[in-house]
């Protein structure tokens, strides 16, 4: 499933993919790597306090049918028992008779474990992750909480509740505020409380364990929870690790659990994403980003700090999530005592469950509304015009309930939106429909207006009249990443924006692709999660069942995996062909990230790291911008370097709002560098730096459409990437401005890193033929080169009905085979005009030294 | 030798690359008859091949070349002589093998190939596509297949149909010479018999087409966009701008010049036989009502 929309952090930095379509050239990049922060941070917090309250949420198609039969049995019982009249008696209400016969404290034979609860107030139960405990715990301060002396790995769920029951804090030992309280009864709401017992039993027996619920079925929250009860990690002196795809949800997660557990985010619950560790000694309970945990990995390969390791979201199948995987199940052999919990959506648990050795599978039926599926009779002609069709034709004959409508990018979706809105106003005019607001959803999108989607839906234009309604055009954010209540029709055109990465010609790039089963099934659910929905697809049934692939494809099958290569390299693993990953990507991939990891001297000839290798992994970014950077103090340029690299790693600087093309197209004009689009870059930086754009740098941004959002991430990133730096001596260096070669000594430590991104002009024409894999391609029309060059070192080479390449600076032959001459050694190039033009290069340098050394 | 693509690119080169090329674009070419080419066959060759060098490619070349570049490179497997493949060896891999644990039906051996959208066709229009091709030409196929069999017949009857309808109008002139009122008095269209109808109504549409095309010489010195706001009805008339009405529909001619050809041509021939003793196939009047002399009045019995 592509869920590699929102901010996902994968511990690196990735380099800045930007989506490409002919001459639209302001472009979002759904895929931004988790450079944005928190811009959905508030948002989903307040979406999963929300999820999390709501009584039902999940589509259970696809669900075992036992399960879903046998919990929904337990839930009625629940149901009815649950029926509390004031929710401060609610957990009294709980404890039903029989349940109260589960209590080891009305065992007799166990009477001796359970103490009466202190009545300090202040104490300690005196357990925390142990790392310096405070002074009071070693003293031995009555052990208050009522959870003291739980049998580890045997407890069960009334003891947990008894301890949850207070009144003081079973980790903390503060007493229990009266928000707590509230929040419990709610929580035991979730359907997951209802097995908490069986989830116990399942987690104590085996070390792997196959946890399967949806979101809002309460397992983020919750499972970690009930784990700490039994784990006990204060006591073990270790963390349980609770990871996410994403760094929003480990933030907003981490908070919420926080506030459950009555305890300060950053004490007892923290969490740890890239450049962010809100957790302190006390920590036992930490979320973080599946990709902190690998860098986590690499200096202790066995992750010894952590008791149980719980992968969240599983199903996403992110890079990192797929690494983890497979280091885990290594980790796992050597570290019997470690306890690994995956959990996911409901559709490949099969899968995860004979991956991990044949795992038990614990699964919680969600409770959704029925959503009811529409296909076409035919397939569509042009399937954005048939969604803004449908989107209208729902707006004038279905009852209230607001749409969602999945489309694949920004442009897209800004067109579809100015057309949704001018066709509502006609309706609104001539038909009489009810008034109708339309908002667009994109990972680039400013957070002020991303806060928008949650506003309620218009009232009726006039009192009587018919009511209103929102229409959310959105990517494939929605589709996992965030939840808006109130969808009721969601319109389904059967596309995304997908990476794709291709070995043979090295390219990676975000397409539009047919999403898969499992996307469109997600998709429907979001309809369901108010009241009954309507989904309707804008393809046939038949196209649905032949066409549609079962699952998306993993990211690690379609990514370049020289990062990833770098990081088990770091990760101790040597074996790399063996590696025992989900889903194996082609051989070709790991041929490609391996080479490309020699030439760049990252690995030895024999697959080892390299010192430059070493120091590249500590880096959180993509090999290339890695060696490019330590390369650069031997230019005299690494400050530049440095600027150029976090501008690289960040969205688009440069605004291009369909409205003022010719504006903003003058004011990049006013930034260009005769010799491309790197240091064209590099001049918009330098200028946001100076005094004019520091006095108001809103403002100037604004003027110069420039998006400040993105020059502060990459402010951000510097700084983070400058610290890296100095911890390991790479020395800051630059040369006046007035220098000479001030700007050549930028392009040829671009050389240093991007060598194996160069193409050469082809005859008089304009177009380029990339070196090596001989691929025709154009520059992209954005750039901002003046210069006729024969030789162009590019950032991206993009896919569309033409081959593009973008952001492109000059490079002259010498540089390359003085820079890089293991991949341009002249032998391994086969017949063409590269090796012509080499040839060519390699005669004139021998002219002139023998010219030099006859004057000599 | 690589194979290539394209006819190689980029500046003319001095005289060794030129060999370079001429050596890879051979290939493309029909293999060599043994005869040795002239000096002149050769130097005009030469010159052709240069000329299609220098040529500067349409968009469309390139765009194709591009994609068949593309196509080509995505679907060669990465070579066992790559340095990538020689690493991974070092790790012990096998060519052919999979990577990940060995028990792993996952595996992939391929890349995910890409398939790059240039459309907004929905979901399953690709194939519909294909698939309303593909009947298209079998159903184009089948046509033929039927046709080719009757292809004789379907030419013989198509002869003999323009033979008959060459018959019918040589008839109703016939007629019309024997029943035109002498004096030559013009007698309105609908008024004539309607078996030789058609030859007037023909001659009609004749005379009004050559006096349309003769208004239409006249009028080019005029430009067609003036507009004479003067100009009433009857100008625009006499001008030729408005077209004459056209007379009443003649609905019970178009009935009779509906039927089939060897219909209205039996019609005639039978007038002609009762109303004037006239045998078509003898090109004959006979004088009396019996017509002796005549074999029949069919068409066969006058071998």
């Amino acid at each position: 499933m592509d869920r590699s929309s929102d901010s996902q952090d994968h511990g690196r930095i990735k380099r800045q993919k930007t989506e490409d379509t002919d001459s639209r050239y302001f472009e979002e990049d759904d895929d931004d790597g988790g450079v944005k922060l928190g811009n959905f941070g508030q948002a989903v917090e307040v979406k999963l306090k929300k999820e999390d309250l709501a009584k039902s949420d999940r589509y259970t198609e696809g669900l075992d049918t036992s399960v879903a039969k046998i919990s929904k049995k337990k839930r009625k019982r629940e149901e009815e028992t649950d029926q509390a009249p004031n929710p401060y008696l609610a957990h009294q209400y709980e404890e039903t008779p029989k349940k109260k016969e589960l209590d080891p404290r009305a065992n007799p034979y166990l009477a001796h474990r359970y103490e009466e609860p202190a009545e300090d107030e202040g104490s300690y139960n005196g357990y925390s992750n142990g790392y310096g405990r405070p002074a009071k715990r070693m003293n031995g301060v009555s052990n208050a909480s009522s959870m003291a002396r739980f049998p580890r790995h045997k407890s069960t769920a009334a003891m947990a509740r008894n301890a949850e029951d207070g009144p003081n804090n079973p980790f903390s030992g503060q007493l229990l505020s009266s928000q707590y309280f509230s929040i419990l009864k709610t929580r035991r709401n979730l359907p997951v409380h209802q097995q908490r017992d069986e989830f116990l039993q399942m987690y104590q027996k085996s070390q792997f364990l196959v946890f399967v619920g949806e979101t809002g079925s309460g397992k983020t929250t919750q499972i970690p929870q009930f784990v700490l009860f039994d784990d006990q990690p204060h006591i073990q002196r270790k963390l349980v690790a609770c990871t996410q795809p994403r760094r929003v949800a480990a933030m907003s997660v981490a908070q919420r659990v926080a506030n459950e557990m009555d305890v300060t985010l950053g004490d007892e619950v923290g969490y740890n994403i890239r450049f962010e560790d809100v957790t302190s000694q006390k920590t036992i309970l930490k979320y973080m980003t599946d990709g902190m945990l690998l860098r986590e990995a690499m200096n202790d390969n066995n992750l010894n700090r952590y008791s149980t390791i719980i992968l969240d979201e599983a199903h996403e199948r992110t890079l990192a999530t797929d690494t983890l995987m497979g280091l885990l199940k290594e980790v796992a052999q050597r570290r019997p005592d470690l306890k690994i919990v995956i959990m996911s959506a409901t559709l490949d648990a099969q899968k995860f469950q004979s991956y991990f050795n044949d795992a038990p599978l614990l699964a919680v039926p969600g409770r959704t509304h029925p959503v009811e599926i529409f296909y076409t009779p035919e397939p569509e002609r042009d399937y954005v015009e048939a969604s803004l069709r449908t989107v209208l034709q729902i707006h004038a004959s279905e009852p209230e309930g607001d749409i969602l409508l999945f489309l694949t990018g920004e442009e897209e979706i800004e067109d579809a939106c100015r057309k949704i809105r001018l066709e509502a106003d006609e309706m609104i005019r001539e038909a009489d429909a009810g008034p109708l607001t339309v908002y667009p959803l994109y990972g680039t999108l400013p957070p002020s207006q991303q806060q928008k989607i949650f506003d309620p839906a218009p009232p009726p234009s006039r009192n009587g009249g018919r009511p209103g309604r929102k229409c959310i055009v959105s990517t494939n954010i929605a589709e996992t990443s965030l939840t808006i209540d109130g969808i009721v029709y969601v319109v389904d055109p059967g596309f995304s924006k997908q990476k794709i990465y291709n070995p043979r010609i090295r390219i990676e790039s975000l397409l539009v692709s047919p999403i898969s089963k499992a996307s469109a099934q997600q998709r429907a659910g979001r309809a369901g999660r108010t009241r009954p929905g309507k989904c309707f697809r804008l393809y046939t049934e038949a196209a649905f069942k032949k066409e549609l692939i079962e699952t998306t494809y993993p990211e690690v099958l379609r990514s370049n995996l020289s990062s990833t290569v770098l990081d088990l390299k770091k990760l101790g693993i040597d074996d790399l062909v063996h590696f025992d990953l989900m889903d194996p990507p082609a051989p070709e991939t790991m041929m490609r990230a391996l080479e490309e990891l020699n030439y760049l001297a990252c690995l030895d000839d024999e697959g080892n790291l390299t010192a430059l290798g070493k120091l590249a992994s500590e880096f959180p970014l993509d090999p290339t911008l890695a060696v490019m950077l330590i390369s650069s103090p031997e230019f005299y340029c690494s400050n530049e370097v440095l600027s150029l690299t976090a501008l690289l790693s960040v969205p688009q600087v440069f605004v291009r709002p369909a409205s003022a093309r010719k504006r903003a197209d003058e004011m990049k004009a006013l930034f260009a560098h005769p010799d491309g689009d790197h240091l064209t870059m590099l001049n918009v930086y330098h200028a946001f730096k100076g005094p004019e754009a520091q006095a108001s740098p809103k403002r100037w941004c604004h003027d110069h459409f420039i998006s400040l959002r993105a020059l502060q991430s990459a402010d951000n990133v510097r700084q983070q990437l400058k610290r890296i730096m100095e911890t390991h001596e790479i020395e800051l260096v630059s040369v006046p401005f007035e220098d000479k070669n001030y700007y050549t000594n930028i392009r040829r430590a671009l050389v240093a890193g991007f060598f194996m991104q160069v193409a050469m002009k082809e005859g008089n024409s304009k177009t380029y033929v990339t070196v090596k894999d001989n691929q025709n391609v154009i520059l992209h029309p954005s750039t901002a080169l003046q210069t006729e060059s024969d030789w162009l070192l590019y950032n991206e080479f993009v896919l569309t009905t033409k081959n593009y390449i973008r952001t492109v600076t000059t490079v002259k032959p010498e540089w390359l085979m003085d820079i890089a001459p293991t991949y341009y050694d002249i032998t391994t190039f086969g017949k063409g005009p590269v090796k012509s033009a080499l040839q060519r290069t390699i005669d004139k340098v021998r002219r002139k030294e023998a010219t030099k050394g006859g004057r000599r | 030798m690589a194979k290539i693509a394209s006819p190689p690119l980029g500046p003319v080169e001095p005289a060794p690359e030129d060999l370079d090329d001429y050596m890879s674009m051979t290939i493309a070419e029909p293999p060599k008859s043994a005869e040795k080419e002239t000096y002149t066959q050769r130097r005009i060759r030469k010159q052709r091949q240069a000329d299609a060098r220098s040529r500067p490619k349409s968009k469309a070349e390139l765009a194709a070349a591009a994609h068949a570049a593309r196509d080509d490179a995505l679907s060669t497997a990465l070579p066992s002589t790559s340095k990538g493949f020689q690493m991974m060896a070092k790790l012990g891999f096998k060519p052919g093998a999979a990577l990940g644990a060995s028990s792993n039906p996952n595996a992939r051996t391929e890349p995910l190939n890409i398939a790059v959208k240039e459309d907004r066709g929905g979901v399953g229009m690709q194939s519909e596509k294909k698939r309303k091709f593909r009947e298209e030409v079998e159903g184009v196929e089948k046509k033929q297949k039927a046709e080719e069999g009757g292809y004789r017949e379907r030419v013989g009857r198509e002869r003999e149909e323009k033979r008959i309808e060459g018959l019918f109008w040589g008839a109703m002139r016939l007629l019309e010479g024997l029943e035109l009122p002498e004096g030559g008095d013009e007698v309105p269209a609908n008024k004539v018999n309607l078996l030789w109808r058609g030859l007037v109504r023909e001659r009609q549409e004749k005379e009004r087409e050559r006096r349309a095309r003769y208004d239409l010489a006249r009028s080019l010195s005029r430009s067609a966009a003036y507009e004479d706001p003067e100009e009433d009805e009857y100008d625009r008339q006499a001008l030729g701008k408005e077209v004459e009405e056209v007379e009443d529909e003649d609905e019970e001619l178009d009935e009779f010049l509906g039927l089939e050809g060897e219909e209205r041509l039996r019609t005639l021939v039978e007038y002609l036989r009762q109303e004037h003793r006239y045998c078509f196939w003898c090109k004959f009047r006979y004088e009396d009502e019996k017509m002796e002399g005549c074999p029949g009045w069919k068409e066969d019995d006058h071998d």
